[in-house]
Formats: C-alpha cells, sequence, structure tokens
C-alpha cells in the first residue's frame, strides 16, 4: 500500500513537470498553430542560458535564472523571427519540417559554443526530500509542481479571459481568418514563442536543478509530446491533467510491470498512450475536435 | 516538357519511361560512369559512396510515404534498423543467404511500419508525424529488451559477409556493385510507381484526401499502403546497411539519423524519387567535404578546433535546410528544372508555369 501511495505521488510530481513542457508546446501551438518539434532544443537553449547566468556570469543563482528566463523568450523571438515567420500561411507539413531543421541547428550551435562536455547544472531549487505522512517527496520537485499549477492557471485565464488572449487562440483556430479580422499574426506568434521559451526554460530549472547539463537533455522534449497530444494540443488545463496521468502510469508501470519487462516498460508507456490515443480520440483528451466542411 | 519539335504517332511511345534518343544515351552513359567508377576513385570515395546507396534507398522510401502520399514519417531509420537487425539475425542465427534475409527484411519492416501507421486511419497532417516519432524511441528500447538470443540485445550483432555462389563479397568494389544493383532496382520501382494505379491514388491522396475519397480512393487502405511500400525500401537499405558494415547496433539508428533521411528529401524536393535522389548526393557530398574541410583545419589548429567544426557543419547544413524550405519550397530540383526547360525551349523565354 505504501508503495503504491509513493509511485502516485512521485508520479504526479514528475507528472507535473511533463505537463510544464507539454504546456510549452501548447502555448506554441494554440498562438501559432505551429507544431515545434524542438521543443526539448529549446529547453536545452534554456537550460544552457541559465548555466550562463549563474555559474558561468556568478549572479545569484534566482536573479540569474529569472534574468535567463527572459533571455530565453529572446531566443523564442529570435527562432520566431528567422525561422517560422517566413512560414506563416504554408502548410502544416513544411513548418513541422522547419522544426525538424531547427533540431539540427539548434544541436549543433549548442555543441559549438558550449562544447560536448557534461557541466554541473546550478542548484535552482532546494535540493533534498522531505517526508510528508508515510510519502517521501523530492523538495525540487514539488515547488515545481506549485509552480506549474500557478502557471497553469495564469496561463488558463489569460487564454481564456483577457482580449490578448482570445486573438491567440483566433490565430490556433485559422491564420487566414484570424487575419481577416484584422489580428498580427505575426504578433501572436512572437508573444506564443516569447512564452513558449520562457517556459521551457523554467522546465529546465525544475528538471535540471542540481544535477547535470549537456545535449542530451533536449530528449525530454520528445518524452513530454505525447503529454501534449493526450491532453489535447489546444488545452492549457488539459495539458497539465495529462501530465499528471502519464507521470502517475508511468511511475506506476515502474513500480509494478517494470520487473517483468527488464525496467522497458515505463519508459515505452507515454507513446503506447499515444498510440492507443491517436486511433480512439484524435483530439486528445480537451482538444478541438476539427470538423472539415467541404 | 519534351524538346520543341519531338512528337509521338502513338500511345506506348507517349507512355515509354524513356521517351527519345538522347533520353536513352544519357541513362546509359550515366549508368557506365557509375560502373567505371571503382576503377577510378580512391577505396575510401567508393566506400562513401556505396553507404550513400544504402541510403538512397530508405530516403527513396521516405520520398513515397511523406513525398508521395504527404503524411511526415520522422522515424525511417527505425525501419532501416528493424530491416537490419532481422536481416542481420537471420544470416548470423541461421545462415539464411542474403535473397532471403532481404525480403524477410523488407517484410518485417513493412509490417512493423503498420502498427505505427494504423493511426493514419483516424488523423492526418502533423499528428501522423508523432506517432513515427513513437517508432523511433520504442525500436532501440524494444531491441535491447527483447531475448538477446534473436538480435543480440543492446551490444548488437555481427552480421556475415554476403556471399553469391560461395564467394564471400569483401572487398570495397564488390560491395558497391552488389549496393549499385539493388540502389538501381529500387529507383526503377520509385521512378514507375507514379505511373501506376497505386501512385495516382497516394497523390490523390495528400492532394485532397476528401475529394480522393469521393473519386473511390480507399484512403485509409492507400495510407497504409504508403506506410508500408516506405518501410520495405526502408528494410532493404537495414538489410544492406547490415552487409556493409557488418554489424549492427540501436546506436546506428537515431532519431538523429532520420532527421538526416529527411533533410535529404528536403533539399532535394520532395515532388518526385529524382529529389530524392539528389537531395542524398547533395547532403553527402556536403557532409563529406565539410568534414574533410574540418579534418584538414583540425590538423593544422589542433583538436579543440575539431571539436568545434563538426557541430559547426550541423548547423551551417541545418540553417541550409530551413533557407531551402523558406525560399524554394519544392527543393533544388525546381532549379534544375527551370534551367532543363530553359535549354529546351532556348531562343525563347521561359515564363514560369
Amino acid at each position: 500500500m505504501n508503495s503504491f501511495l509513493q509511485a502516485l505521488a512521485s508520479g504526479t510530481l514528475t507528472g507535473l513537470l511533463y505537463g510544464l513542457i507539454a504546456l510549452s508546446f501548447v502555448v506554441i501551438y494554440r498562438a501559432a498553430r505551429i507544431v515545434n518539434l524542438a521543443q526539448g532544443e529549446v529547453l536545452m537553449a534554456g537550460a544552457f542560458t541559465i548555466w550562463m547566468m549563474t555559474l558561468a556570469a556568478g549572479l545569484p543563482t534566482l536573479l540569474g535564472s529569472g534574468l535567463a528566463l527572459l533571455a530565453a523568450a529572446l531566443i523564442g523571438l529570435v527562432i520566431e523571427r528567422l525561422v517560422f515567420r517566413p512560414l506563416i500561411g504554408r502548410p502544416t507539413t513544411t513548418i513541422v519540417l522547419a522544426s525538424v531543421a531547427l533540431i539540427i541547428v539548434l544541436r549543433g550551435a549548442s555543441q559549438m559554443v558550449f562544447g560536448p562536455e557534461t557541466r554541473p547544472f546550478p542548484q535552482v531549487l532546494p535540493a533534498g526530500a522531505f517526508k510528508l505522512g508515510p510519502l517521501h517527496l523530492n523538495l525540487a520537485l514539488t515547488i515545481g509542481a506549485v509552480l506549474t499549477l500557478v502557471v497553469t492557471e495564469a496561463l488558463h485565464r489569460f487564454f481564456m479571459n483577457t482580449k490578448a488572449g482570445l486573438r491567440l487562440s483566433a490565430v490556433a483556430e485559422d491564420h487566414m481568418t484570424a487575419l481577416s479580422m484584422g489580428i498580427s499574426v505575426r504578433r501572436s506568434a512572437a508573444i506564443a514563442w516569447a512564452l513558449g521559451a520562457s517556459l521551457s526554460a523554467l522546465a529546465a530549472a525544475i528538471y535540471l536543478s542540481g544535477a547535470a547539463l549537456d545535449v542530451s537533455v533536449a530528449g525530454i522534449g520528445l518524452r513530454a509530446l505525447p503529454v501534449a497530444l493526450l491532453g489535447g494540443m489546444e488545452s492549457v488545463r488539459g495539458a497539465t491533467l495529462a501530465g499528471v496521468l502519464v507521470g502517475v502510469g508511468e511511475s506506476l508501470a515502474s513500480t509494478y510491470l517494470d520487473r517483468h519487462t527488464s525496467g522497458a516498460m515505463s519508459q515505452v508507456f507515454p507513446f503506447l498512450v499515444m498510440i492507443a490515443l491517436m486511433l480512439i480520440r484524435p483530439q486528445g483528451l480537451f482538444g478541438w475536435k476539427v470538423i472539415e466542411r467541404v | 516538357m519534351l524538346p520543341s519539335g519531338v512528337f509521338f504517332r502513338d500511345f506506348a511511345a507517349e507512355a515509354a519511361y524513356l521517351r527519345t534518343g538522347p533520353q536513352r544515351l544519357a541513362l546509359a552513359l550515366f549508368v557506365l560512369a557509375l560502373v567505371l567508377l571503382p576503377a577510378l576513385a580512391g577505396a575510401y570515395l567508393v566506400g562513401v559512396i556505396t553507404l550513400m546507396f544504402v541510403t538512397m534507398i530508405a530516403v527513396l522510401g521516405l520520398q513515397i510515404t511523406v513525398g508521395m502520399a504527404g503524411m511526415i514519417n520522422i522515424g525511417q531509420s527505425a525501419f532501416v534498423g528493424i530491416g537490419a537487425f532481422v536481416s542481420a539475425s537471420l544470416a548470423s542465427k541461421l545462415g539464411w543467404p542474403f535473397w532471403l534475409t532481404l525480403p524477410a527484411a523488407a517484410l518485417a519492416a513493412g509490417v512493423s511500419s503498420l502498427l505505427f501507421g494504423l493511426p493514419a486511419l483516424r488523423i492526418k497532417g502533423f499528428y501522423l508525424a508523432l506517432t513515427t516519432v513513437a517508432a523511433q524511441i520504442v525500436f532501440p528500447i524494444g531491441i535491447a529488451r527483447l531475448p538477446s538470443a534473436w538480435f543480440g540485445g543492446s551490444s548488437g550483432l555481427a552480421v556475415e559477409p554476403v556471399s553469391i555462389f560461395g564467394h564471400a563479397l569483401l572487398k570495397q568494389h564488390e560491395l558497391y556493385y552488389f549496393n549499385l544493383a539493388f540502389v538501381l532496382l529500387f529507383a526503377l520501382l520509385a521512378f514507375n510507381l507514379k505511373r501506376t494505379r497505386v501512385g495516382r491514388a497516394l497523390i490523390a491522396v495528400r492532394d485532397n484526401d476528401i475529394a480522393a475519397s469521393v473519386l473511390g480512393v480507399n484512403i485509409g487502405y492507400y495510407k497504409l499502403v504508403a506506410f508500408f511500400v516506405g518501410a520495405v525500401f526502408a528494410g532493404v537499405a537495414g538489410a544492406l546497411l547490415g552487409y556493409v558494415v557488418s554489424y549492427v547496433t540501436t546506436d546506428h539508428f537515431t532519431l538523429w539519423l532520420s532527421i538526416w533521411y529527411i533533410s535529404m528529401l528536403i533539399v532535394g524536393g520532395m515532388g518526385s524519387p529524382l529529389g530524392a535522389i539528389f537531395g542524398t548526393v547533395v547532403i553527402t557530398a556536403l557532409q563529406e567535404s565539410l568534414h574533410a574541410l574540418g579534418n584538414a583545419a583540425a590538423a593544422r589548429f589542433g583538436s579543440d578546433f575539431g571539436a568545434f567544426i563538426f557541430p559547426a557543419t550541423n548547423s551551417v547544413l541545418g540553417v541550409l535546410i530551413i533557407a531551402i524550405l523558406v525560399f524554394q519550397p519544392h527543393g533544388l530540383l525546381t532549379g534544375w528544372n527551370t534551367l532543363k526547360a530553359a535549354y529546351r525551349i532556348w531562343p525563347y523565354r521561359h515564363h514560369g508555369g
């Protein structure tokens, strides 16, 4: 019973981290209709920025990390301006392929600047664990989970209740319609990228706090992709909830099934969910169902 | 477009693949050049081109799934890997000859692609790209966890060399000819697919799936066919790769490799098999020459510079790919076709079309 509760609790915490990364997918998709497969690489760029601001530049950790979030937003703006703005109005296929090329560029550029070696990542959030009843919880992940919930609620309100947010949603529906209603697709995409890139940097801070940093951290991007799909690419709250579902599923799989599959089940689980989802409910739990008129 | 003044009196001549004498001559000369190449080039270059042939088969397959049927596949190297492991396992554990392992590899890759293509029945567009990412991630985990008696687990498998009539192909130029035969065969298949009922159905599904279904094309069936055929090419490429490098591990077949496959297709142009061939040649040539430059520079300026130059190469190529997507979305082949048309209608002006 205790191991079950423990699996639930730690699954929820990891799941909320996935949820935060999924949010960065959702924000960019929801406001710019761009599926950015290079989101993991954007997260990695954010992580390197945090490292530069704190350990390399010697600023206090929290101040440096805060500045790094702004710098990450800037990186997002540059990516939007150089790669995705020229592609406004092009087919989704082209945009997805551009994000694939972006993977090559960002990986290459970060290795060019930072080299292949692994470096320490600053302790942005306090280390250690604390006891809550029978459970042991990771302190950094718990703080991250609270942050994720706050960010989710704020973003949800932004998209649903403010004029600026509703404009972004119109762009997600259709570029042409949005343009004809006087909404600037360019500005929406820029806002989306700035937001998405800073969210990734925030996720990097939670994920890597006190750990090591190299190019391989970009891999978490694709692990969070099933989460974004499960929640529905357009749904802010959905991303967080789906994060919890996938996190808990993964953690239960690792507690009960990994023994029989020599550790494979928890790694494969999110992707099995994804394929099943594509067959049963392609728009995800809370995504928009697209009805095509001919 | 045909040169001016050339016309045909019967349909068979119109429909023929090679319609004019100069076309036949050009193809014959090209194949002759490919056959003579090992006599002229050094062993290293022959090795590079042999590997390029293998890549070309995988990219030709990708052209069918992505270019012809319009479904993004960023998991092609996983299917290449499945082909490689199945063929390696059959060849080294059961001693099957290559003419049995190749079809088995093709079939294994094709069937496993159906599993990841199945969602295509319900979804379209970018969602499909995501299930192929799943293939890419599940593949190495699957190989490593399956009993190591089957596929060698995470340490990989050694592959026995190809043997034809009891003669083992060990020399570089023998492998070159072996792969050349297959690349010619599969290029022929890819070029001809467009001219068949299946090929036209795939193009119809890509251009407008609803219109295609109104015309009586079974969309779901043809989407699966596109996946299957693309993966069959990948499976064959994988089997050949195993024979060329003589050892397969899951490290060969990463998402990174899939990304390069798709990049080659973007650079060449997705619309035709010629684009796939063109893109493979261009990217391989660029990679090799940039690496050679990098090596020369590293020898001169020290190994630190070498560690800088290789990721720099990738960044340059990545920027090139984005530039092509932005400025020349139909690939470099468009430029070639414009030149050809301009040459043929000279001295008149070419007004796009």
